[in-house]
């Protein structure tokens, strides 16, 4: 109970309690109100970054997940060795410190001589600035993002599907059932409150995206987010009104609205869950 | 005899205890935070000599140095004063100057310059000094370390595009020009100028100057001339199919400047390393010359320093001792012969073994023609929505989204915006 109100009551009512106050983090807060929520609303960046955010959730959570799914599957097919092999292969992304994956993928990325123009090179595709161009910046994001939470989700798959009793898949090839029916028909059922897990996790890690933008884009507290904000999410700004800008009623607010809203989604989400297994 | 020798005894026990209690007093630990890259290899060695030279002039006194990276600098400082817990002596760039000096990181030097003898003070560049003091009777800094922005030229890259490098490069009109010819060549001509704010405050710098660049505080405006701002966006729109597309602090931009992929570069002295290594290894031909301005004569460019101040508490006195220590030209000479770089006291420049440093001699000439990167400093600190309207128009207007006049309008019409905020 006490570490539940030190480490989680309280920030979130002193957040709450900053929100409203202008306060550099040194001098005696000032009640402001409700103008720091109206700043944030009416300005440009939080609407670029919340666009981003809607955006980067729609398309990274169902290719991570799916990602995940395919590995976890392709994983327990084998056995022995092999299976501790590609489980581990597959996991090191997500121990691998962020600033290294960053760095792996800048090269990967880097125009002209990156690993991928390289690639591209060789098929006579132009070269590609996948980390400036605007029109790329948020894909390769995905793609990092992808390569790395693809390892945890399927660690925690796999484990949902070593649970699947063998015998629902032995009646299934009795009955005829190929490959793609068991499938959809008894691992995907079968792995149902797993993968209410993994999607709510991911959903929930994807709304406070920031390491792996930031370390892409070579962002600092006073310029971040890349070419033209392609890559600003809300808590790259939060950090930014915060550290860059001494805001700290302001970057409260920030995180008081982004709290509610991974609170909001979490819910209906869970309550979602629960009307299908009521059903 | 026996209580002769237990008063002896205890006279020596109370003398010992008064000495250690007094050595006790005199005992104090300096934190001293600088800059990560001076806290390692040859920089650290000289920071500790420094820190040697002043401790044994000041016995008692303990000076620890922890080097931290530029966000993890203000971070802390900020949060060390939201705790009561402040390094001592400390460096930070002189743009977060206004943010440190509202939260109370920055103590007012003001008395103890001034109580320093004239042959110190004049050691400083004058204006360098004035950008420390927001007003009389206020002083937050002692500035220290800094650069003028130069151009690199990669001369393996302009032979083969035809151009002689011997000759003079005098004015924008000729750069413009070269870099098409060296596109023409199939190489990158400049990195992206406008993806960072200082690359845009650099080729500023090429058409205006600090007086049409800075922040009207009072009017809550922006002092940039939407006719100027639009011919620089011109050079942006010139640019755009001519550059590598990383932007001037990119490891990549570095890797094509070393492989001959890169024409020029537009950056701070702190490459030069670099180069000389790639020089050396893998043959690179290179120089640094003067950012070319529209006439002959001007210069662009950017100019900025990191500073040296002191946190208000009990440590003060010292604490000053010991940053007007390393600030003065003795120091900066050494610092200066180390690194090959320039620095803001302006004695140490004039020192004619620094002044034949040829990395020293062109950036004490950039220095001269370059722009302040964000004036004024230490009066109010610059919202991070203006950084990023300024990158974002200059970017949008590179990608033809505006053209160079409209984008300037837009430009200059949000950032009144986001200073009226």
């Amino acid at each position: 109970m006490l570490l539940f109100v030190v480490f989680f009551l309280y920030p979130i009512i002193s957040g709450l309690f900053y929100s409203f106050h202008d306060w550099n983090g040194v001098r005696e807060p000032t009640f402001v109100g409700l103008s720091n929520y109206r700043w944030l609303i009416s300005s440009r960046d939080f609407s670029r970054a919340m666009t981003n955010l809607c955006v980067y959730l729609l398309i990274t959570v169902p290719i991570g997940i799916f990602a995940a799914l395919g590995l976890a599957l392709l994983v327990d097919s084998f056995t022995g060795r092999w299976a501790n092999f590609f489980r581990n292969a597959y996991f090191l992304p997500v121990v691998l410190p962020a600033f290294l994956a960053a760095t792996i993928w800048r090269w990967i990325y880097a125009p002209n001589f990156g690993l991928l123009n390289m690639i591209l090179g060789w098929f006579g595709i132009p070269a590609v600035n996948f980390l400036n161009d605007t029109g790329t910046m948020m894909y390769a994001l995905i793609a990092v993002d992808v390569w790395v939470s693809a390892g945890f989700n399927m660690v925690i798959l796999l484990a949902g599907l070593k649970n699947i009793p063998t015998e629902l898949y032995e009646a299934a090839r009795l009955d005829g059932a190929n490959k793609w029916q068991q499938i959809i028909h008894i691992t995907l059922p079968m792995l149902g409150p797993v993968m209410f897990f993994v999607v709510t996790y991911s959903v929930i890690s994807a709304m406070q995206v920031f390491d792996k933008p930031w370390l892409l884009t070579g962002s600092s507290f006073t310029e971040y987010g890349g070419r033209r904000g392609a890559l600003l999410f809300p808590v790259m700004d939060m950090m930014g009104q915060a550290f860059g800008e001494l805001k700290f009623g302001l970057a409260s607010a920030y995180g008081f609205i982004l709290t509610t809203a991974i609170v909001a989604v979490t819910a209906v989400m869970y309550l979602l869950g629960n009307r299908k297994e009521t059903k | 005899m026996a209580k002769l020798n237990m008063i002896t005894g205890g006279i020596a026990s109370l003398m010992a205890i008064f000495a250690c209690s007094t050595a006790m007093a005199d005992d104090v630990t300096l934190e001293y935070w600088v800059f990560s890259d001076f806290a390692q290899g040859d920089a650290l060695a000289l920071q500790e000599t420094f820190i040697k030279e002043f401790t044994d002039k000041h016995p008692g006194v303990k000076i620890e140095i922890v080097g931290k990276g530029d966000d993890d600098l203000t971070a802390g400082q900020v949060a060390g004063a939201a705790s009561g817990n402040l390094p001592d002596v400390f460096m930070n760039g002189i743009r977060v100057g206004a943010q440190l000096a509202e939260a109370g990181v920055l103590a007012n030097l003001y008395d103890k310059w001034m109580a320093m003898p004239e042959e110190y003070r004049a050691q400083f560049d004058k204006n360098e000094i004035k950008n420390c003091m927001p007003e009389e009777g206020k002083l937050y800094c002692l500035p220290y370390t800094g650069y003028g922005s130069l151009l690199f030229r990669n001369l393996t890259v302009l032979e083969k595009a035809g151009i002689d490098p011997s000759k003079p490069l005098t004015t924008w009109d000729e750069w413009l020009d070269q870099m098409k010819k060296v596109k023409a060549a199939g190489v990158n001509a400049i990195p992206d100028q406008s993806l960072v704010f200082n690359s845009i405050a650099e080729m500023y710098a090429i058409s205006g100057d600090a007086s049409t660049w800075s922040i009207d505080w009072d009017a809550r405006k922006t002092r940039i001339d939407p006719k100027i701002m639009a011919k620089v966006l011109e050079k942006f729109v010139a640019m755009a199919d001519l550059n590598s597309g990383t932007s001037r602090n990119d490891q990549a931009t570095k890797d094509l400047f070393i492989t001959n992929q890169l024409a020029f570069h537009t950056v701070g002295p702190w490459v030069d390393p670099t180069y000389v290594e790639a020089a050396k290894n893998s043959g690179l031909k290179y120089d640094y010359v003067l950012i070319p301005g529209d006439t002959a004569g001007k210069h662009g460019g950017i100019k900025y320093y990191e500073f040296v101040g002191v946190a208000p508490g009990k440590n003060f006195d010292i604490s000053w001792e010991f940053a007007s220590f390393i600030t003065e030209k003795e120091q900066m000479v050494r610092w200066a012969k180390l690194l090959s770089r320039y620095n803001s006291n302006a004695a140490a420049m004039n020192d004619p073994e620094v002044a034949a440093l040829p990395l020293v001699a062109a950036s004490v000439e950039a220095v001269k023609g370059a722009m302040d990167v964000l004036p004024p400093y230490f009066v109010k600190a610059v919202p991070n929505c203006y950084l990023s309207t300024v990158v974002d128009y200059t970017s949008a207007t590179a990608d033809g989204d505006y053209s160079p006049e409209e984008g300037a309008e837009e430009m200059i019409s949000e950032l009144n915006a986001c200073l009226a905020q």
